[in-house]
């Protein structure tokens, strides 16, 4: 039971910090955006000379882009993830409470009568046990999901520095548009690998 | 859980206690029961610990699907945390608690079991061969707090009022006022915390005919000494944290 108590309590733990960890998810993808603009505005500037670096910036736009709307996708999975935590965990509680008062009343005249609403209640929480494991799944999916653009970002970071290096006198604004884009990416990586570490670990 | 019937004409009263299980560092609590031919309402049916043993007594008189009513005079954790599992065990039911107590107390968890809430003036509760009377008690000890009357076995659960801090195994009835007097003075001197409110409740409860006050803590008052309590209680300064 001890240990029950124990995985429970990781598991609020570990869905309310998938949380904090896409919110700054979130402020990255949010940078990458403004590095992409920013990146958009120095080769129009540059002309002839950034023309490879064009289609590089809506790239990364677009990898912005997906990012924030994959993490919108993940925040609204993991809420509904909390949620069932606290709902099992409430029938759990309550599972547990009825096997006692069973234990108690056993000289009582009405003690049957909860045995139907015990039966119902073992049966919900089943199907919530059920229901958490998929919604679990499905999150792991979508934290694997969001590892293609946090590593596109870092190939296209590589090929903005190729680009950046015929650029000229823009070299070094588009090498730091290149900078902010990789270490952005980075930091995502780590951020999902994270989450996706933690919600390993939870026991299910 | 002890069990002691109060009342038993038609309908009965019973009261529920001493728990020899409950752990020390926890009040103690006396649970009410009024059970007619096909309905029961339990009266402040205690904290999460307590749901287990109160079920299974209340079992004794009652089947689950005849536990129809749930009454908390106030919002305290020993009156009513276990809503939560009662919400799982009574999903028909109803808890009639004070209106400005509702988003307080949904906190505890209350999905299935419908929120009947008391406004400020009190309200009642018909459970058919008897209407309960609520009368308002508030600020004593809890900002919104009602009493239940029964005209017909003048009978006042008194919640928090008249309670009296004392060891588990003591007897559900006064026996020596004014030894008794010494285990409630802390407890109405500390926790409650309004003269005026006091005196509006005596007012109040002196228009009715008591038979017995009975509170959640502590032991049941019976015939003089509700008089005794209300004299008492009336000369009792009390807010006593704050120093005038
Ligand atoms: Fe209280
Ligand atoms: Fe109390």
């Amino acid at each position: 039971m001890k240990a029950h108590i124990e995985r429970k309590k990781s598991q609020f733990v570990v869905v309310a910090s998938i949380a904090t960890e896409l919110s700054d998810v979130m402020v990255v993808a949010k940078e990458i955006s403004l590095a992409a603009a920013n990146a958009k505005a120095i080769a129009y500037r540059a002309g002839e000379k950034a023309r490879g670096f064009q289609p590089i910036t809506d790239f990364i736009n677009e990898l912005a882009r997906e990012t924030i709307e994959l993490v919108n996708q993940i925040n609204e999975q993991a809420s509904a993830l909390y949620e069932t935590t606290v709902k099992e965990y409430r029938y759990e509680q309550a599972n547990k409470q009825f096997k006692t008062v069973s234990a108690l009343s056993c000289e009582a005249v009405y003690k049957d009568s909860l045995v139907p609403i015990a039966a119902q209640l073992e049966e919900e929480l089943e199907e919530m046990r059920y229901q958490f494991k998929n919604q679990v799944d499905q999150l792991l999916d979508q934290l694997s999901e969001i590892m293609h653009p946090a590593r596109a970002a870092r190939v296209i970071a590589a090929n903005s520095r190729i680009e950046a290096s015929q650029a000229g006198e823009f070299l070094q604004s588009l090498l730091t548009v290149a900078e902010s884009v990789d270490k952005a990416a980075e930091l995502m990586y780590t951020n999902v690998q994270r989450c996706r570490s933690s919600m390993a670990m939870m026991e299910l | 859980m002890k069990r002691t019937t109060l009342f038993d004409a038609g309908y009965q009263w019973i009261v529920f206690g001493r728990d020899p299980n409950k752990a020390e560092n926890l009040i103690d609590t006396n649970q009410y029961m009024i059970r007619t031919a096909n309905r029961c309402l339990l009266l402040d049916p205690g904290g999460t610990e307590l749901f287990a043993p109160m079920l299974a007594a209340a079992l004794h008189y009652a089947p689950v699907e005849e536990i129809t009513d749930l009454f908390a005079s106030h919002q305290d954790p020993d009156i009513i945390s276990s809503l939560g599992l009662w919400d799982q065990a009574l999903p028909q039911a109803r808890l009639h608690a004070p209106a400005i107590w509702e988003g307080f107390l949904r906190h505890f968890g209350c999905e299935k079991i419908e929120y009947v809430p008391i406004e400020d003036a009190g309200g009642t509760i018909d459970l058919g061969p008897v209407e309960l009377e609520l009368i308002p008690a508030h600020y004593l000890h809890s900002s919104g707090n009602f009493n239940v009357y029964d005209p017909k076995s003048k009978i006042l659960m008194s919640g928090d009022i008249g309670a009296a801090l004392e060891s588990p195994d003591a007897p559900m009835f006064v026996e020596d006022f004014s030894a008794h007097v010494e285990k409630m003075r802390f407890f109405h001197q500390r926790w409650m915390p309004s003269n005026r409110a006091k005196n509006d409740w005596i007012k109040r409860v002196r228009k009715l005919d008591i038979e017995m006050l009975a509170p959640q803590h502590g032991r049941i008052f019976k015939g003089d000494d509700v008089e005794r309590f209300l004299d008492w209680f009336e000369a009792l300064s009390v807010g006593s944290a704050v120093q005038v």
